[in-house]
This record gives C-alpha cells, structure tokens and sequence, in this order.
C-alpha cells in the first residue's frame, strides 16, 4: 500500500471536540518545539481522555495544587468515559499519539450513574482487540482517577510517560501514515 | 504481426533485465491460495502457470487509491499542491487476454468529455504482456464477448503462448509498445519458424475448447432497452448484497468516488473505487435515493454493461473473466442473468 | 436416493405447502447454479417456486441476512420462512436477541447439517464433505442439529465436543508472538483489503443503516484503501462485533481478499465469553455483552 500522506496530516486535531483541538495543535507544535530544545531527543506524545466530573477535576486540583508532572500530556475532557468512542483513541494513534491514558470517575461515582462502566466493558474487549493486533498495550491505559485525587492522577500521568517514554515511539501506527514519496508531491 | 520464440528461462531474463533497467515489473504472485499481480524483486515470485488473478490487473492504471492533490490551510487562504503526474515504467506479465482486453475498453471513457491524465500517463507508460488461458472454469464466457482465451489482439502489447514442450513461447507483438520491448531485448527473442506458428494454432484451439460457457448476447442489447422495469430484476437480483466485490475485481469497471482525508490544516483529496451496487452509490445529500433498493442497482450494473456503454462508446464493458461470479458472495452469476436475458428476448416477453 | 434428495425433496414440499396454505409470503432457501460447486439464495413466493429448492453441502451462504432491514426486498415480507442450518440459527437467536426481527412471525425450517464445504474444499454436493474438505467452522460445530426450529428436516444427531485447543490453535499462536510480529502479521492480510465491505454487507448482525464507515460528519475512517483506512475498517468492524458476532463465518468466507477475519471474530467471541460468560447466538433472552454491565465486572486493567 502507499504511503502519501503529507506532514500537516501528522500534526492532527480532533475536529469535534473544539476546546481540546486547541490543545493537541499545541501539543504538536510544543514537542516539535521540545524537540529542537532538547537537541533532537525524542519526547512521547501522549493523549489523555479523560471525563468532566472526577479526572478533569482532579487533573485540575493538581494544577492549583501546584504539583508538578511531565509535560507530554495534552487532555481531552470528555464528558463522561461512556461517550469514548474507540474510534477516538484510533484517531489519536493514526494522529501521531505514542499512548493514550483513559480516565473516569471510579466504579459507582460516574456522574451519569453508569457510564464508566459501560466504558469499562468496552474497552475490557477493545483493548484485548487492539492487543491481538499487536499494539503494545503499554500504549493504551486506563484509570480512575476521582476529583480529589489530584495526587494520583500525577502519579498516574508520570508512570504512563516513563512507560512510553522506554518505549519509544508508536512506529507501527506512525509508518502508516504521513508522508507521500517525496516524487509524488510537488511544491507549488 | 511480429512472431517471435522466447524460452521459459529467457523469459526470466526479460524479467530480470526490466528489473534492472528499474521499470516496475508486476507479474501473478502466489498469496494464499490466489494469485494477484504483485511487484516482482525476482523473476523466481512470477507464477505464470496459474488459472486467474483475483483481481484484474485494472489497479495499475487506475489504483484503488488515487491523491489527485493535497492542500493547506493558512489563515485565510488554501494552498494546494498538485501530485507529480510522471509515472514510473510498468510491465505486466501474465494478463489473460480477458485481462488485457480490460484497458482498450475503458480508454474512450477516460478521454471523454475530459482526458484523464492519470489514466493516460499510466497507459503511456505501461505494457501489458498477455498469455493464453491454459484453465477456465464455468464462471468464464469470454468469446460470448467477442474475446478468446487465445487471442493475441484484444490489447496487450506481447502474447505468449506456451507451445507444447512446455519450455518455448509463441510471441506475438501487435502493438508497436510491444515491438520495441522485443528490440530493447533482441538477444532473448528468437525468431520463429512455421511449425512454431502451426504449434501455437493448436494451442490456441486447445485453449478455445476450455470455455464451456456460451453466451448468446445478440438480442440482449435490446431487450435491455426496454425493460428497464421487468420483474426478472427483482426475480434475479434480490439475493444481491450490495457490496463491491464485483465491481472492484472487474477488469473495466470504472466507477469512483473523491473523498478528502483531512484535518482542519490541510489534507488529501482521493480518487476511490467505487461500486453501483453499493447501496450510496447513487445517495443524495437530501437523503432520496433514487436506486432505492437493491435489484434497481444490480440492474444498473446490466444495463451499463450491455447497453449504456455499448449505446455510448460501441463496446461491451465486460470481457467475460467470471471474475464477478466467481467472487460474489451470493453467487450472483452475470452469465445466468444474461442467459435470463437472453431467453426473455427469445421468447418474446 | 441419497440423504441430500430426501432432505431437499422434504424442504420443497414443506415450503411448497407452507406457500399453498398462505401461511407465509415467501420461503428462502438454496437453489442450484450453473457454476459447479456452489448454490445460491434462493426465494420461493408461489408453490411451485419451490421446486427449485436444494440443500446440500454446498449450501454455504447464510440466509438470515434476507431477515434483516438491511434487505428490504425480502424482509419487508410480513411472513417469512427460512431454510435454516444450526448455526444459521445461531444469526436468527442473535437477531431475535438484538429486537432485529419478530419472531413469531418467522418460520424457522431447520435443517440437520453434517458440514459445509470450505472455500477451498472440494465437495461434489452428493455426500457429505471429507474432513478435510469441510468449512474450518464445521469442524467445531457444536449446533449440528439446530437449537431451535419450527420444523425440523433431517435425523437428529448430536454433536460431537471438540478440543478448545484446536479450534483456538491458530489464535493461541499468533497471541505468543510478540506484538512487532503480530503487527507484522495483520498488516500482511490487511494491506490487502479492498474496502469492499462485503465482510459486513453479508453479515446478518451488520444491519445499520448507516455504517460508521459511511459518516462523514465527522468522518472517523479514511475512506481510502491504504494502510490506515484499512487497518481502521478491520478493526472496527471486529470491534462491532464484539460479543455479538456468532461466528458464522460468512465473513471470511465472502472476503475477496482471504483476509482471516475469523482470528479476529473467534478471539473476541473466546474474550467475551470469558470477561462477560456470553456467546452469541444460544439464548435469545441473553443481554448483549457491551450493552449491560455488572458492577462486579473485571477491574483489573483499570489503575
Ligand atoms: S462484469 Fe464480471 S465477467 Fe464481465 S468483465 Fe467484469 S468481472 Fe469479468
Ligand atoms: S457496472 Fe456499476 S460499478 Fe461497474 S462501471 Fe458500471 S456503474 Fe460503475
Ligand atoms: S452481485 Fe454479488 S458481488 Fe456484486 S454487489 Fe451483488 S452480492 Fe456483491
Ligand atoms: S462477523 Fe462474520 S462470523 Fe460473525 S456473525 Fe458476522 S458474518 Fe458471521
Ligand atoms: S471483505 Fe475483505 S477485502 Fe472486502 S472490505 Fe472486508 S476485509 Fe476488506
């Protein structure tokens, strides 16, 4: 199969979720710069989808509380776990992420009463899918994460980057896309 | 007609030498339990002792997938890249000449009201080399279109066929394309004597008797037009399920689709394979659809075939490779709709 | 008369009465075709429509997806009987479960099969298939007779347990390999993949309206045949499959492309069996895996 897509393609967005576009342009544009800072050394991108009601807030009480985490994650906040769809966390893989963190309200406190546990039937089988397929699922992780644990989610958010940070970038996923042949496309 | 003799082992060389002058040589690779026409690194991939290739060989002039451009955003103006249209040389080894026959069909259509660029630079640049069938199956009615499962002419630029020592091929060359691939190699082309010609006309007849099916398509033509509406549509082609299968293995289907992949920044707008048979094929953005239901479009595909294309451009648009039959998952056999047809036309009704 | 007259000659007759007493508007069955080795769908409105009907190894299709809204030329019929193999039933239990069909408004002709063909086997559609012949998801068969059925053609028989080990040979393996591997393998059958789509056209459980292939607003699946839009397709449609998909095999056996795509269904259907104790297909009454939840479900992946 060819390969043609072009280098925009790669620095990608979620075209839905308006707020949380903003955030991944950053991102990308951010580790194009952390790059350049770091004298080319490769830093992870990592997508967090995390719920309104207990992760955001935690995420955000971490924020205030002035605890300090890696800088690789850039959130989307969703409103609840249940609205994830797995075509979202394929996008965020097509789109360049090197792992994916999905995060909600522990079992019982969700918000809309049971939508963490729909998602958590989901993605029991998802992730075995994506498994068999062969993605690491170091990759793909998944946590509760309530409003009052801000400590957690940092503790949560530095494991995750350690873990993909020794694993290197998402190659499979990344060899898929991006650039066409470099005679295939011609500058204006 | 040029005639020439070229061994198995020379035609190795053949392979190998377009190799290595760097043209893309494609030729029937063994995958599973199908052949397809695959890039070959060595002439030792080609298999040339096989039935059919899964699918036509149609992708290497018109890909499944096509960018005809890419674009980005700036803030408030859209740059657009347009895709480099020189092709790289092709050679495709092992068509059948149902096969081969796919392209000549579909040339008027792609220089119709507007030349296709991508078509014709590809065709410019790729030769087809065909051989006679030494299989068939029940799926298979190509001299009920006119073709025959020898015939050098129906659009390759060489054609082989094995003589009976197993070791030596009759070469034709009809087209001018296929007399300078002879001359770019004149080392491996032997020139042929008359018992060769007389060996490769009993091939020929030999590959003749393999076709079992016989079509007799004179009054189809007409009865298609005028019975758009007839209840054997939906008597034959209610079982259809509507996917591409057939369309997307066929030789001179044609049909497709632009579809931009893009995020806000920019993006890629493709040329895809489409099918009439698929069920939005003919959906409006109002949300009608004027083939509303199934045996509707699988008429469609009838009528373009046998009538529309023949009333607009003179030729039949199928070769008669069985390729739709044999795939369709419900096994909606072209042929039994057409002898349907057929006897329809006969009786009279 | 071979075992394969009788059971046809039974399922004209049936059909040809079930038609004359106006009990239903349309019989779907198996008919011959030209092409040697195969049959084709077939439908019956009058009588003596029926007296094309065949069945006989080379009844491979799955019929249940006339049943379907995907198929509105048949199913839009108020009453409709079925020629119907064991694991065809399986389809109907599956689209009875989903709300896809009413049930009582189906006859199920169910009809005692000792094995298809495979798509590669060779079966001169007399006697039964050799072993080595026969479709890989008949060697597993556990619903020889049909589980349920409003008529029954044929001698019961029972069916014979099968090894787990060897029906899940192939998956177990490729689940030892490691995930460069395992990607390498996918990407091998995938980068064939030519976004056909009868994979989910003849599925009887892929009955939307619209597929989420099909949305373009927003659009979640590249279109295109490439390496991504293909690996996206292949995982989707598994994914929608989960816990739903009985393991028919049609699928695989309708690809074009031979892309295995029964590794994914039958390692997904062995997944949620084991995280949610459901298999598709056995018990209309059963909820869908991905649609309940208990409270008590596996946690453990979850941080
Ligand atoms: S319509 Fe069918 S038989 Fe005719 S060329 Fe196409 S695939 Fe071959
Ligand atoms: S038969 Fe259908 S898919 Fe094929 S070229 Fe005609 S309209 Fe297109
Ligand atoms: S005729 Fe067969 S292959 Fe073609 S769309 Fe219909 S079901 Fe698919
Ligand atoms: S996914 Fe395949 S095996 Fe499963 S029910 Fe659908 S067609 Fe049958
Ligand atoms: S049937 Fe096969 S080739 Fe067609 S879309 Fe499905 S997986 Fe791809």
């Amino acid at each position: 199969m060819k390969k043609y897509f072009f280098k925009s393609v790669q620095i990608s967005v979620f075209r839905v979720i308006r707020v949380p576009y903003l955030w991944l342009k950053n991102m990308s544009e951010q580790s194009e710069n952390k790059k350049n800072e770091s004298n080319g050394e490769w830093e992870p991108k990592i997508i967090a989808f995390v719920c309104n009601w207990c992760t955001y807030v935690g995420a955000d009480m971490a924020g205030t509380g002035r605890m300090k985490y890696q800088a690789n994650v850039r959130i989307i906040k969703v409103p609840c776990t249940g609205r994830i769809d797995p075509l979202f966390l394929m996008r965020a893989f097509e789109r360049g992420a090197d792992g994916i963190l999905v995060s909600g309200c522990h079992p019982g406190d969700c918000h809309y009463n049971a939508g963490n546990y729909h998602a958590r039937r989901r993605f029991a089988a998802f992730r075995k899918l994506i498994e068999f397929i062969g993605i690491d699922l170091r990759r793909l992780q998944f946590s509760w994460v309530s409003a009052a644990e801000g400590k957690k989610f940092v503790t949560i958010i530095n494991e995750v980057t350690d873990a993909i940070r020794a694993l290197g970038p998402c190659k499979e996923y990344q060899s898929m896309a991006l650039e066409p042949p470099k005679d295939k496309v011609m500058p204006e | 007609m040029e005639t020439k003799i070229i061994n198995k082992q020379d035609l190795a060389k053949l392979i190998d030498g377009l190799i290595s002058a760097g043209a893309r040589t494609v030729a029937p690779v063994k995958v599973g339990q199908m052949h397809l026409f695959q890039e070959v690194r060595s002439p030792a991939e080609a298999v040339f002792d096989y039935f059919l290739a899964r699918r036509s060989p149609k992708e290497f002039l018109f890909p499944q997938t096509e960018p005809i451009f890419s674009y980005t955003r700036q803030k408030d103006s859209v740059k657009i890249h347009p895709v480099d249209m020189a092709f790289p040389r092709t050679v495709v080894f092992g068509l059948r000449p149902c096969d081969a026959a796919g392209p000549g069909i579909l040339d008027a259509l792609f220089a119709w009201d507007y030349e296709d660029k991508f078509w014709f630079n590809r065709r410019e640049q790729t030769a087809f080399v065909s051989m006679t069938c030494a299989q068939a199956d029940h799926a298979c009615f190509c001299s009920s279109v006119g073709l025959s499962p020898d015939a050098a002419d129906t659009g390759a630029d060489l054609h082989l066929t094995l003589l009976d020592d197993g070791q030596r091929y009759f070469v034709e060359a009809p087209t001018g394309k296929g007399k300078k691939l002879v001359s770019e190699f004149p080392s491996l082309f032997k020139p042929a004597t008359d018992s060769d010609a007389a060996a490769r006309g009993s091939a020929g007849e030999k590959a003749k008797g393999l076709i079992t099916r016989k079509l007799d398509l004179s009054n189809v033509k007409q009865w298609l037009g005028s019975h758009f509406t007839d209840e054997l549509w939906e008597r034959l082609s209610a079982k259809c399920i509507g996917c591409g299968a057939c369309a997307f293995e066929c030789p001179t289907c044609h049909c497709f689709d632009f579809q931009d992949e893009a995020t806000p920044e920019g993006g890629v707008r493709c040329k895809n394979w489409d099918s009439c048979c698929i069920d939005n094929f003919t959906l409006h953005a109002s949300g009608h659809n004027p083939r509303n239901i199934q045996h509707k479009r699988y008429r469609q595909r009838i009528m373009h075939k046998f009538k529309y294309y023949i009333d607009k451009f003179g030729k039949t648009l199928c070769t008669g490779c069985g390729r739709c039959s044999r795939q369709c998952p419900v096994t909606l056999d072209i042929a039994e709709v057409l002898e349907n047809i057929a006897a329809k036309a006969a009786s009279g009704s | 008369m071979s075992e394969y007259d009788n059971i046809s000659n039974e399922i004209r007759e049936l059909a040809a009465k079930l038609l004359a007493r106006g009990e239903v508007d349309v019989v779907i069955g198996y008919k011959p075709t030209a092409l040697p080795g195969r049959t084709q769908p077939a439908f019956a409105y009058k009588p003596e429509d029926a007296r094309e009907f065949v069945f006989n190894p080379l009844c491979v299709s799955g019929l249940p997806l006339y049943l379907t809204k995907a198929k509105p030329e048949i199913s839009a019929k108020d009453r409709i009987a079925i020629v119907a193999k064991g694991c065809d039933v399986k389809n109907i239990v599956a689209l009875q479960r989903e709300n896809q069909i009413r049930r009582e408004k189906i006859k199920v002709i169910g009809v005692v099969c000792k094995g298809v063909v495979g798509k590669y086997g060779r079966c001169d559609g007399k006697t039964e298939p050799k072993p080595e012949d026969l479709d890989e998801k008949c060697r597993y068969c556990d619903v020889n007779t049909p589980r349920d059925y409003d008529y029954l053609i044929g001698e019961k028989i029972e069916s014979s347990p099968q090894s787990k080990e060897k029906e899940f040979e192939e998956i177990n393996r490729i689940e030892k390999l490691s995930p460069r591997e395992r990607w390498k393998f996918w990407e091998e059958h995938f980068k064939r993949c030519i976004k056909c789509y009868a994979c989910s056209k003849v599925c009887p459980l892929c009955y939307c309206n619209r597929c989420i292939v099909d949305k373009t607003m927003p659009r979640w699946i590249d279109p295109s045949s490439h390496a991504r839009g293909n690996l996206a397709w292949n995982i989707i449609r598994a994914q929608h499959l989960a816990g739903r998909c009985t393991g028919c095999g049609e699928c695989e056996r309708s690809c074009p492309m031979d892309i295995p795509l029964m590794l994914l269904n039958k390692k997904l259907e062995r997944e949620s069996e084991e995280l949610f104790g459901y298999r598709s297909g056995y018990n209309p009454h059963d909820p869908i895996p991905l649609a309940v939840f208990r409270e008590e479900d596996d946690d453990e992946f979850v941080r």
